[in-house]
């Protein structure tokens, strides 16, 4: 293994892991605040066509695969008259997606309430509405966030795949320096060191949050008590 | 309008990639159980260092992108003079990745069978060989079934990153058919639906299989 070589690409392999970033961390933020309220009403709308069309939403996102997403968003989006470049084509999928397994987080963290949260939410005489805005989605985001930690690993892996429509993230940066210099082993380490730093990092940063928010809820537990 | 005559014309094409699709996940499926199965036992029953091998085997599986291990299988293996096609390349990588996922699943359904389990089967004079492969991990497997479903249904999915290798699955002879035809709206629909009808399928019987082993 060509140590030198790995430190010589870096500084062409770095802002391929600075776009990886930004493309997993924006579409998490959009798809989180396109995904998590559809979630949240779809856990109060058990019928009519707002479900329908969530479920039909995401059944063909969790039924498909991302890159059939992406080909989607690559070929469709110029259709309809949208020219955009492909890091926004790339985050238009990449939301896509992503807010659909979102929805099906919340509506989970959501059903894990227990029922006398809402009958003592009414109890003390607040509406269905301030309900929920007030007792139940507060106890329910935090009980969101391992599934959201576990997403965002998904969606830094996910972003590979971008690499299919010219977008210079890590994996097709690295791939541009193999077919140059056909330093595949170095490149490959290089890459899945990478991958695997930002994924631990995002996992270690979900399971101080857990225990972050845990730690409060079972304090205001014993508060109650 | 769609055309629904080209729809049918390219039907047979489309369906021959499904098959070629539902091949490959069925073969990564039987081997990431295998692979699985044995490197559950060596996390459970293995030295420090074989235990020490399977965690960091199972971090590099789910911390790096598919993609980038079938870059890696499609790369190294000639390397060490191993030369596959592409169709095998693709099985391997995702038999690797699929198996990193299946250890943990193994794992987690192991831990929850108890102590008593494997306390009994010691106290009947089983070596601890015997009492993994023969009491654990059928009770476990039982548990596994769902999770490994819904496994299977993110194989099928995967599997359409192999026609970066060009494996004529469905994706890759459907991105074909794009651009032969210069037809996009009416190959991606075809597309989607076929894999949310196998994809779909599974997810309904996984879910099925839940509440069947729950009751």
């Amino acid at each position: 293994m060509d140590f030198g070589f790995i430190i010589e690409a870096m500084p062409r392999l770095l802002p391929g892991l600075w776009l990886t970033v930004q493309l997993s961390l924006v579409g998490l933020a959009i798809a989180a605040l396109i995904g998590l309220p559809l979630g949240v009403i779809r856990s109060e709308r058990d019928r009519g066509i707002f479900a329908i069309v969530i479920d039909t939403y995401v059944f063909v996102v969790r039924g498909t695969p991302i890159l059939v997403q992406v080909y989607a968003a690559f070929f469709l989006l110029p259709m309809t008259g949208l020219r955009l470049d492909p890091f926004w084509i790339g985050i238009v999928a990449l939301v896509f997606n992503s807010a659909g397994y979102q929805v099906e987080i919340a509506r989970a963290a959501m059903r894990s309430i227990p029922r006398d949260q809402w009958e003592g939410a009414a109890a003390l005489g607040l509406k269905r509405w301030r309900a929920l805005q007030l007792v139940i989605v507060p106890q329910a985001l935090p009980r969101m966030l391992p599934a959201l930690a576990n997403e965002a690993s998904n969606l830094v892996k996910a972003s590979s795949v971008l690499s299919v429509i010219a977008v210079f993230e890590l994996h097709k940066s690295a791939n541009a320096i193999i077919s140059q210099s056909f330093k595949f082993l170095e490149m490959l380490a290089a890459q899945a060191v990478l991958y695997v730093a930002f994924v631990l990092a995002l996992t270690q940063l979900a399971v101080w949050l857990e225990r972050r928010s845990t730690g409060r809820i079972s304090h205001d537990a014993q508060s109650v008590r | 309008m769609l055309d629904f005559e080209f729809m049918l014309r390219i039907a047979p094409d489309m369906l021959a990639a499904l098959w070629m699709t539902v091949r490959i996940s069925l073969l990564v499926v039987l081997l990431s159980i295998f692979l699985g199965a044995v490197l559950t036992a060596l996390r459970m029953l293995g030295g420090r260092l074989a235990r020490g091998a399977v965690v960091a085997f199972v971090e590099f599986t789910r911390g790096v992108p598919p993609l980038v291990h079938i870059s890696i299988v499609y790369f190294l293996l000639p390397e060490i003079g191993v030369v596959l096609t592409e169709f095998w390349t693709g099985v391997v990588a995702l038999s690797l990745v699929g198996a990193g996922y299946t250890v943990e699943i193994f794992r987690g359904s192991i831990e929850t069978l108890g102590r008593g389990q494997s306390d009994a089967a010691r106290a009947l004079g089983l070596s601890s060989l015997h009492t993994f492969f023969l009491i654990l991990l059928p009770q476990a497997a039982r548990r596994s079934l769902p999770p490994l479903t819904n496994e299977l249904a993110n194989v099928i999915k995967a599997s359409s990153l192999l026609s970066v290798i060009s494996v004529n699955e469905l994706t890759k002879v459907a991105n074909d058919l794009i651009f032969v035809h210069f037809v996009v709206i009416e190959v991606l629909i075809q597309l989607t639906l076929l894999y949310m009808i196998v994809v779909g399928t599974l997810m309904a019987f996984s879910r099925w299989l839940e509440a069947r082993l729950q009751s």
